[in-house]
């Protein structure tokens, strides 16, 4: 399977806020703290379940001044970091369907 | 007036009225001696009001048509809480209710934008200083240094955003310097984080900064979602409204010279 291809959904047991321009994000279920930076905030934001790590990318092309292969590999970098954490989760096959 | 009997369906028990931080709660109690002790514990914050939140104590466990959508259990002792009312069950002490009692406050007052906070607060020209920081940082010291009846409290602080502004209010949750607490509340000045340094010294911090070092001194217990969602709502807006400093400062009452008016 292409890593791009997966669609990526927040995991729904979280907590987050944006301030200024960061995110912090609370795992209630491990009382965690996490914070994304200004990038990680825009990408965050982004993750909404119909959406690929390439198309993740697209949009951070056209936000900021960044290559789109920088961007595709930024942008999957922070998405598997995220997983690592359990703050994003891939869409499962039958949802991907019915979106 | 804020001591009652009152006739409940399992028999007759005493009822204790206070308030802390503008939240009325009636605590209703079957044993003599944990109503004595937490009468006298919770004297300075007794008021009465038409429609407190109703707390029972040793009560008995919750009707099956209590509808509990917060639990939780502390050495034995053990929580249940509505938006209705709360009921305690197998509280040994008045210690064993003061934390039960600290636990329902960090929940019943986040749809109130309200939260406690693990900080001395100090009211210096009628604003409220609110100091911040990990053990022996200087939260008592601090409190041990203000005039007698400015000190809000010296460990937990009650903070409310009410009408737009942000106030704090004293709890009856002592520390190290066993301030009693009062009663009263004043609009923040800020919130500072402590650091003992050979000068004073207040330099202002971001909001994310100060939504970084709040949280983990922030008095919560649930682990639900929802709660933990409306818990960050609050403080971001706090982060956001209030400002906040790192608190250079030494063991000398000149240190608030440093602090912002």
């Amino acid at each position: 399977m292409n890593i791009s291809s997966v669609l990526w959904q927040k995991n729904p047991a979280l907590a987050w806020r944006e301030v200024d321009d960061d995110t912090i994000i609370i795992s209630p279920n491990e009382s965690l703290m996490h914070e994304l930076n200004d990038t990680g905030s825009f990408l965050w934001k982004n993750i909404d379940g119909q959406k690929s790590a390439a198309q993740l990318a697209d949009l951070l092309v056209a936000a900021y001044e960044v290559s789109p292969e920088i961007a595709l590999a930024d942008t999957e970098s922070l998405l598997q970091e995220l997983s690592s954490r359990k703050l994003v989760v891939e869409v499962a096959s039958s949802d991907k369907e019915s979106k | 007036l804020s001591v009652a009997d009152v006739t409940l369906t399992r028999g007759t028990e005493q009822q204790f009225d206070l308030s802390i931080g503008c939240l009325p709660v009636s605590l209703r109690v079957a044993e003599s001696a944990l109503f004595k002790s937490l009468v006298s514990r919770y004297a300075r914050f007794a008021v009465a009001s038409d429609v407190p939140i109703p707390i029972c104590v040793n009560c008995g466990m919750p009707e099956t048509d209590f509808a509990s959508e917060f639990d939780y259990e502390f050495e034995g002792a053990k929580l249940f809480a509505s938006k209705s009312g709360a009921h305690f069950e197998n509280v040994r002490n008045e210690y064993a209710l003061d934390t039960l009692l600290r636990v329902f406050l960090s929940w019943a007052l986040l749809p109130r934008s309200g939260f406690l906070l693990h900080a001395s607060t100090v009211v210096k020209n009628g604003k409220a200083y609110v100091f911040m920081g990990k053990s022996g940082a200087g939260k008592s010291t601090i409190a041990s240094m203000s005039p007698a009846g400015s000190v809000l409290t010296d460990e937990i602080s009650l903070l409310r955003c009410e009408n737009d502004q942000w106030r704090a209010h004293g709890t009856p949750f002592w520390g190290e310097f066993r301030a009693e607490g009062s009663n009263t509340s004043a609009p923040v000045a800020g919130i500072f984080r402590l650091q003992q340094a050979p000068v004073n010294r207040a330099t202002r911090i971001r909001p994310m900064e100060m939504l970084r070092v709040t949280l983990p001194n922030v008095l919560f217990f649930s682990s639900e979602t929802r709660a933990n969602a409306r818990l960050l709502e609050v403080l971001g807006a706090a982060a956001e409204e209030i400002s906040a400093y790192d608190l250079a400062f030494r063991k000398e009452p000149a240190f608030w010279e440093a602090l912002p008016a």
